[in-house]
């Protein structure tokens, strides 16, 4: 085991709720109100792990289960995603495709559970949230193809080497995979315009559907889940897609500017961009889908390395 | 003064029809009074007139000509047990039943199912509930069920003298407080032969446009809010908070509260203070200028709203739409036009900038008013507002009506007085008269789109919870 890597990815465990805080402390901002501070996401989990657990009449095994499942996947994900290009290896392996499927796996069992307890707002959430991640998570696996094309592998720390440096930047492909990327970051972590994560309106809501019945260590675990899939989405955009260093420790450091930075982007995009009709999202991410394709084409005919 | 024309029951019908097809009026309500009259009020441009049957425990229904009266004659029903001969299935209104059938309308087909929201929302909102009709995320049918908070006002209101009336009908809703206020002063003033001096009708005028405009900016904002546009929802947000302290300063109250008397001024605005107002609202409305600018500008704020919660000018008169909701459907309906009562010479009422009647619409048409209502208020301001008070010398009415502006559109207010104390009191303000179209308008809608669209009429539940 690589120990400094392995310290490293379980920063990622803790530090995961910084970056939503940090994101709405930024939003505040820009938006000319006080705001929260970025570690309120820490206060949040902390409340809600001492309340009592509350369930709906007619919750199941699926129901008390999903809170500890997704929660699982994420860790197991967080595990999978190297940081600065080196992971732990908790025999989980660092492969692309891994992650996919957890990622996909704890998005079934979070509709499993709407599903089970039949709540009209937790379904319609669920059943969107299924509508986008069909585009989205294919537009994940084909940014991850084209990644992987250029690194002759799927060994995320593989990828993680081949971007590093300014020789990807050469290729047009590469650029693609960014704008790509840029859109998974926006579909994944729930952010607008294609959810928001603010809402208060039940008939709008995309993620927080699902999470609407739980209560207490349950809402909490989902929460850090959601937390977690921040981490997970932003650090593979900053070490596939975005322009990085090859070393530990430099990558270390390059790699909080980058997450910095994309929570800005976010906060930017959050405040300047409504929310959009919920039909056009698969149109969005589909063109997106058809860039990537064409880049993927360009990297697999070799028309430039 | 209002004329009342008392008519056989079984000539009800024919009546209302020729006052409808023949004489061009609008039906603006209808109440049951202590003896079981059954009146309704038929307005023309400024003028109105009130037509009364004795009805007993039945009458003819008229919803088949006046769409418009379907929730008047549910009301009728729940509160009075007057029944309506030809008002099939006479759904529960202000009743809540227990048993679905009574109220939710039947809706069946493929792949047909209800969603509920509310009557408790996850935000501070008033309580109201909502059961979709939807076929995937397509809205086919909305139900509403308000009256959740029925606290009796208009019987409270029987017995009190006119003043004590005012208690009742300005306190029925926060966001309509001048409007509710002001249609019940003029009902009294109507009904006791009162006519308003010129400074107070100016300072009437001025309360009412002080109420347009906060309500406004706080309805733009919340447009924003129901896209997550959050740019725009602080702005304006912003904006209505200033307009609020404004409203605080001279006439000691955020949303105005006490600042209307009966018979008179509640309190003087004087020179300084008008002024120091009259600054304030300049200053504002530059700001505002500037904010409506930079949402001009926002590509993805207006995507959301074009052709989205379509009210056709056709469904506008025929469900009796009033305010900014009628006037964004291309139908020119306004109270303040030709209002003698009150100070509106000056008025030039703003062109819908685009009669479409969608989200939209609403939206840019409370922008173009914002503008008029700035203007208007700038130039009632330039002289103080003295105490002063209503002089007698009119043929007291035996209805008092009183038709008020609302920044929802026209709000109602029906007294009759007996021996100088309230008989009756009837408050149909516009959000009533309006929730009726945002069902219309939310049909064949997605259903995510409900928030926005519901926003962009911006009703009261409070003014129908009277």
């Amino acid at each position: 085991m690589n120990l400094p890597a392995a310290l490293a990815q379980l920063v990622g465990v803790v530090a995961a709720p910084l970056l939503p805080g940090l994101i709405q402390s930024l939003k505040a901002r820009l938006q000319g109100r006080r705001g929260p501070s970025p570690l309120q996401p820490y206060r949040t989990l902390r409340r809600l792990w001492r309340r009592s657990r509350v369930q709906p009449a007619g919750a199941g095994a699926v129901y008390r289960l999903a809170p500890a499942v997704v929660a699982a996947c994420m860790l197991i994900a967080v595990a999978i995603v190297p940081v600065a290009g080196r992971g732990g290896s908790f025999g989980l392996g660092h492969d692309a495709l891994t992650l996919l499927g957890v990622l996909a796996l704890s998005r079934f069992v979070t509709a499993a559970a709407a599903w089970e307890t039949g709540n009209g707002f937790a379904l319609m959430g669920a059943a969107r949230e299924l509508t986008v991640a069909v585009s989205v998570e294919a537009l994940l696996l084909l940014t991850l193809l084209l990644a992987a094309l250029a690194g002759h592998g799927t060994d995320l720390r593989l990828l993680s080497a081949t971007g590093a440096g300014w020789a990807p930047w050469r290729s047009l492909a590469h650029w693609s995979g960014l704008l790509a990327f840029g859109l998974v970051v926006l579909a994944e972590t729930g952010r607008q315009p294609i959810d928001n994560p603010d809402t208060h309106l039940e008939l709008t809501m995309i993620h927080e559907g699902p999470l609407l019945e739980y209560a207490g260590p349950d809402l909490a675990l989902l929460q850090w889940a959601a937390a977690a899939r921040h981490w997970v989405v932003m650090v593979l955009g900053a070490e596939l897609f975005l322009p990085h260093p090859a070393g530990f420790l430099i990558g270390l450091v390059a790699l909080a500017g980058l997450l910095a930075a994309q929570c800005t982007a976010l906060a930017v995009i959050e405040t300047a961009q409504a929310k959009m009709r919920l039909l056009r999202v698969p149109v969005l991410v589909g063109f997106a889908g058809v860039v990537v394709l064409a880049a993927i084409f360009i990297r697999a005919a070799g028309v430039s390395a | 003064m209002t004329q009342l024309q008392t008519v056989a029951a079984d000539a009800w019908r024919t009546q209302i029809e020729a006052a409808i097809t023949q004489r061009g009026e609008r039906f603006g309500g209808a109440w049951v009074t202590a003896d079981r009259h059954w009146r309704a009020l038929l307005v023309k441009g400024a003028d109105a007139r009130v037509i009364s049957c004795q009805a007993g425990e039945r009458v003819d229904s008229i919803v088949d000509l006046v769409p418009a009266a379907g929730w008047d004659e549910r009301e009728a029903h729940d509160l009075h047990a007057l029944s309506f001969d030809g008002h099939d299935q006479l759904r529960a209104l202000i009743e809540h039943p227990t048993q679905g059938e009574r109220w939710i309308t039947p809706v069946r087909g493929d792949g047909v199912h209800q969603v509920a929201v509310g009557p408790i929302h996850a935000g501070v909102i008033e309580s109201g509930h909502f059961r979709f009709h939807v076929v995937g995320e397509r809205i086919l049918h909305l139900d509403t069920r308000l009256f959740y908070k029925h606290r009796g006002l208009e019987q409270a209101a029987v017995g009190s003298t006119p003043q004590e009336g005012l208690r009742h009908a300005g306190r029925a809703c926060g966001a309509c407080a001048v409007a509710n206020s002001l249609a019940y002063a003029h009902a009294v003033e109507d009904a006791s032969g009162l006519w308003p001096s010129p400074e107070l009708r100016r300072q009437r005028t001025v309360l009412l446009e002080l109420e347009r405009v906060y309500n406004h900016l706080n309805d733009i904002s919340a447009i924003c809010a129901g896209v997550g546009y959050a740019a725009g929802t602080m702005a304006f947000a912003a904006h209505k908070d200033r307009a609020q302290n404004l409203n605080a300063r001279a006439f000691g109250h955020r949303f105005l509260f006490g600042s209307v008397a009966v018979g008179g001024a509640a309190r003087a605005l004087p020179a300084p203070a008008a002024a120091e107002l009259r600054g304030g609202l300049a200053e504002l409305r530059g700001d505002v200028l500037a904010s409506w600018r930079e949402l001009e500008f926002a590509g993805s704020l207006h995507a959301r709203m074009d052709a989205v919660g379509v009210l056709p000018a056709e469904a506008a008169l025929r469900l009796g739409t009033v305010g900014p909701a009628a006037r964004a459907a291309g139908v020119a309906i306004d109270a303040r036009v030709g209002e003698r009562r009150l100070e509106y010479d000056a008025l030039r009422p703003a062109a819908a900038p685009r009669p479409d009647g969608d989200v939209e619409a609403r939206f840019q048409l409370r922008a173009a008013e914002l503008e008029v209502s700035f203007e208007l208020l700038d130039e009632l301001l330039r002289a103080p507002l003295p105490a002063s008070a209503a002089t007698r010398g009119l043929r007291a009415s035996p209805v008092g009506v009183g038709r008020v502006e609302s920044p929802r559109g026209e709000t109602v207010c029906i007294v009759e007085l007996q021996a100088g104390r309230v008989g009756r009191l009837h408050l149909r303000s516009a959000a009533y008269a309006n929730w009726p179209s945002v069902a219309h308008a939310s049909a064949g809608n997605l259903l995510p789109d409900f928030p926005l669209i519901n926003k962009s009429f911006e009703l009261c539940y409070a003014c129908c919870d009277r």
